[in-house]
């Protein structure tokens, strides 16, 4: 009964210590966004990433036709925390996922345009993800929200 | 033309384009961009100015880049910003090795199809030249002197047409240097074009079936074999050496004709397959024909040989086992001066009257040759001949000396008697 007792301490501490690795500070960050077209199928494929994915809700949601964005080219960059940012032209958001078991779940749609935007392009400026579309507009994006406007 | 203009202004402007809109993404786009764009200059350069330019705006692309290097490392992977300016570089390097290759190749080849014209008219007049010496070969049968002249000269003729035709060769391949497998598949289509056109392997069979009909129709003697072996000999030689070169240039201008094999392969299937295999079969069956051509010589010109030497047995009444190549002669040789040597025959007449004055004198070039009976065992065979003879000529000079020491003993002898009288004289009487 003793035993026991002194055992419990050591395997809490084992299976305490299993369970909480955590790597940290872990930079997901793309170098350069990926401007990839929406196939007939309504998905995008980044083959440099091994991303694919369906984007026919994204086109419900923006364009109430879940059809709309095929043919599209459409910008995509993962930001250096690991969400997934989508814009493209005509938007007016940007799209900001996060990683999910075999999906992306929608985090924020981070409204950057009331008209749309014309040609939209994403960097990747950490800890930001910069939004410019054409010479005189440029946001600094985090996950929630737009942390500054450039001009 | 004006694509070409544009290209390079295009590729000055996009970079400060790109730097108005900030876009990471069109900023690793130009950089491609002009990269390809450089690479397809390169590519389609043929002159080194061309290629010089092509320099410049390298060290330009690089210094108009060199301050996003940071950005163009990532997003250039699995290439860096400094890989893909040093390939380009290298590219440059290897661009402007060909192009000067090719432009100081095209100096050189074009004198060289001149050499080749001239060459060839030449072997066309000995040609020509050749008909009238067999024609004159054949009424020069009655005198034997004339008969002579004329195999000197139609032995001339063919040398010289032997050495012509290998000029040719030698003018068609000698700017490629002499390791074909290094040699570029267009270059090997010209030098089938050339081959073609000099008509070479024709030229090459016809000289094969002169000699054929040279040693058909004339009677030669002993010295006369040395200088046709080591012409047959060489003739082989380069003969081989052609054939495998054609073989190479066969195969691959039957792929360049079709493409490359993977695109023969892909775009008529068996057929292009087919036409590479039968343009391969082509060369293959013209070497061929050569090959058995040059055996009928060699055949004729060994029959012809060791036929002529086991005639100067029979002529001279000794009697050998037939030979018919080096081995069989030497074994045959040998024999006879084992025969000699234990019946105690007279070896006279073989040793002076044949070995002497008809093999060691007409034949004993050609049993030299490599391939016939070599040095070595021709000296060895002089030796054992020579043993023989000296097993005689020790005798006779055995008697010689005893001949001469009598004769000397005589004379002592009757100088000897002459003087003792004279040595007894009786002393004078005292008075």
């Amino acid at each position: 009964m003793t035993t026991c007792r002194r055992l419990i301490p050591v395997a809490l501490a084992v299976f305490a210590g299993c369970s909480a690795i955590t790597l940290e500070r872990v930079d997901f960050g793309w170098p350069v966004e990926s401007v990839l077209t929406v196939s007939p199928a309504n998905t995008i494929e980044d083959v440099r990433y091994a991303v694919r994915a369906n984007v026919a809700p994204v086109a419900g949601e923006e364009f109430q036709d879940s059809s709309a964005l095929k043919g599209a080219k459409l910008r995509l960059i993962r930001s250096a925390e690991g969400y997934y940012f989508l814009t493209g032209p005509r938007f007016r958001h940007v799209f900001v996922f996060a990683p999910g078991p075999s999906s992306l779940v929608l985090h924020t749609a981070i409204l950057v345009a009331e008209g749309g935007l014309k040609s939209p392009a994403l960097n990747q400026r950490p800890p930001y993800v910069e939004l410019i579309d054409g010479d005189s507009f440029r946001r600094l994006l985090t996950s929630d929200d737009i942390a500054e406007v450039k001009r | 033309m004006r694509r070409i203009l544009l290209l390079p202004a295009l590729a000055l402007l996009v970079p400060f384009a790109a730097r108005a809109q900030h876009s990471d993404y069109a900023l690793k786009n130009d950089f491609e961009e002009r990269v390809r764009a450089l690479a397809a200059r390169l590519d389609s350069a043929s002159t080194t100015g061309a290629i010089d330019s092509v320099r410049d705006d390298i060290a330009k692309l690089e210094s108009d880049f060199a301050p996003h290097s940071e950005f163009l490392d990532r997003a250039l992977y699995p290439l860096t910003f400094s890989e893909s300016v040093g390939r380009l570089r290298a590219l440059q390097v290897l661009t402007y090795d060909r192009v000067y290759l090719i432009r100081t190749q095209g100096l050189k080849l074009s004198e060289l199809e001149a050499r080749i014209g001239a060459l060839t008219s030449r072997l066309d007049s000995l040609t020509a030249q050749r008909d009238q010496l067999f024609g004159e070969l054949q009424e020069s049968r009655k005198s034997l002197a004339s008969l002579r002249e004329a195999v000197r000269r139609l032995t001339a003729n063919l040398a010289a047409k032997d050495r012509l035709i290998f000029a040719i060769v030698d003018s068609i391949f000698l700017p490629y240097g002499k390791d074909l497998h290094q040699v570029a598949d267009v270059q090997k289509e010209a030098i089938a074009q050339r081959l073609q056109n000099a008509n070479v392997v024709t030229r090459v069979y016809e000289i094969a079936a002169d000699n054929v009909k040279f040693l058909d129709v004339t009677q030669l003697q002993g010295k006369d074999y040395a200088g046709l072996i080591d012409q047959y000999q060489a003739f082989a030689a380069r003969w081989t050496g052609l054939k495998e070169k054609m073989t190479d240039v066969a195969a691959t201008s039957a792929v360049v004709a079709g493409g490359t094999p993977s695109q023969a392969r892909t775009r008529a299937g068996a057929g292009g397959a087919a036409r590479t295999n039968a343009a391969t079969d082509g060369a293959a069956a013209q070497s061929a024909h050569v090959d058995s051509v040059l055996a009928d010589w060699h055949r004729r010109l060994m029959a012809g040989f060791w036929g002529g030497l086991q005639k100067e047995f029979t002529q001279a009444g000794i009697t050998v086992q037939e030979f018919h190549d080096g081995p069989s002669f030497a074994a045959s040789v040998r024999a006879c001066v084992a025969s000699l040597a234990a019946s105690k025959q007279d070896p006279q007449p073989f040793v002076e009257n044949l070995w002497k004055q008809k093999i060691d004198r007409d034949w004993r070039d050609g049993l030299t040759k490599d391939g016939m009976l070599g040095r070595t065992e021709y000296a060895a065979l002089d030796r054992a001949v020579s043993e023989l003879s000296k097993e005689t000529i020790d005798a006779t000079f055995i008697a010689y000396i005893a001949g001469v020491l009598v004769i000397i003993a005589a004379v002592w002898f009757f100088i000897f008697r002459k003087k003792k009288p004279a040595a007894q004289a009786p002393p004078a009487p005292a008075a």
